[in-house]
């Protein structure tokens, strides 16, 4: 299935995603980067704790649930079986789904360097491409389960 | 041929409910669902009283998520606290003006549509407001589709926060309108989540109901 791959792939991206700088910035004679944990951790470390774990969450912890759910589900369903738990799984990967907002923080990045385009001097890194890519990913692998065949499968497979 | 609507065979009359998690048509008596044992219910459980509390709380929170600084920039010792709306007319004053545009419909035009959009829903479900149930499935599902985006400002805090931290040259820190903001956006979310689209169909069923009874009255007085 498409959805197999496209979420496998979209696993390994995070790996990436998670530890590759996004963008670096020379200011001053300072450098800082961004990533994406980097980015909730910053807002517990000053304060806005709830802000912060509310990023954390749409931003790694659904993603997360989304593509793995989705390996962990469609991966066994290939061979026709169910994974132990699957409609758990599946139940709550539903749930999590309109709280995935990795397109949304691209947007934030891109208006992000507008506004600081013109103080400093920035680089894109890896982690940025990857996450550009982990948006297609995701968003194919969302778009290519069809909700009914899915359940209609799992259910099969469980009787088997 | 066209089949009056009272006469389609309708699923809540039958005794049977689709599974709000996987869909699967299953009697109601059984009260979980036998595929992925979610609970089982014709309606969402005062989907209407629900939605309107939350559309409550969302609109008080869009007072402070407007008036309070959602972020604070320290340049060479000097505070100035940034505002939603101060930061969409800094973009407009620089000339960028479509990222002002994209603030601006996620900021501001979203959550104000939005809160707009679910109390039309609700006042039309109870039957408050003259719908057209083809239109108002519309402007649903618009709702929940558009919601999302609206958190870009939130993940713009926290992109500069992260990274403008300069030392004694420029540093951005989190201000308590972003936790407000957030609260706008999430609860409008949870709130478009409690909506039963389906209402709208009951309360159009009632209607024609009322006009057949109406028109059959007539009809027997002459």
């Amino acid at each position: 299935m498409r959805v197999t791959s496209f979420s496998l792939t979209a696993l390994i991206l995070m790996f990436f995603v998670h530890t590759q700088p996004f963008i670096d910035m020379d200011a001053a004679s300072i450098s800082t980067n961004l990533t994406l944990p980097g980015a909730s951790m910053a807002l517990i470390d000053d304060g806005a704790w709830a802000v912060g774990l509310g990023v954390a969450l749409f931003t790694i912890v659904t993603p997360l649930v989304l593509a793995g759910g989705l390996v962990y589900v469609c991966g066994p369903l290939m061979f026709g079986r169910a994974a132990p738990g699957a409609k758990f799984v599946t139940t709550w990967m539903s749930r999590s789904e309109p709280w995935n907002m990795i397109e949304v923080f691209l947007l934030g990045v891109l208006v992000s360097l507008l506004k600081l385009g013109h103080l400093a001097e920035l680089h894109f890194g890896y982690g940025f491409w990857c996450f550009t890519a982990l948006m297609f990913c995701m968003a194919a692998a969302v778009a290519a389960i069809d909700k009914r065949e899915l359940w209609d499968r799992l259910e099969v497979a469980q009787q088997e | 041929m066209s089949v009056h609507f009272s006469e389609i065979k309708r699923g809540a009359n039958q005794g049977l409910a689709a599974c709000h998690t996987c869909e699967k048509v299953a009697p109601v008596k059984l009260e979980k669902c036998p595929r992925c044992g979610s609970h089982l219910h014709l309606r969402k459980t005062d989907s209407v009283t629900r939605t309107l509390a939350l559309v409550a709380a969302a609109m008080l929170m869009y007072i402070p998520a407007n008036i309070l600084p959602i972020m604070g920039i320290r340049e060479l010792g000097v505070l100035t606290e940034s505002t939603i709306i101060s930061g969409l007319i800094q973009f407009w004053k620089m000339g960028s003006y479509p990222i002002a545009i994209v603030i601006f419909t996620a900021s501001i035009l979203i959550p104000f549509l939005k809160i707009g959009a679910l109390l039309w829903l609700c006042a039309a479900a109870k039957g408050i407001v003259p719908h057209s149930a083809r239109v108002l499935g519309k402007v649903y599902w618009i709702t929940e589709l558009l919601g999302r985006w609206s958190m870009v400002d939130i993940f713009v805090v926290a992109i500069l926060v992260t990274m403008v931290q300069l030392g004694n040259y420029m540093t951005v820190t989190p201000l308590p309108g972003a936790l407000a903001f957030a609260g706008v956006v999430i609860l409008t979310m949870f709130a478009a989540m409690s909506f039963d689209p389906k209402l709208l169909w009951d309360q159009l069923e009632r209607e024609e109901a009322e006009k057949k009874a109406k028109t059959e009255k007539t009809l027997d007085s002459e």
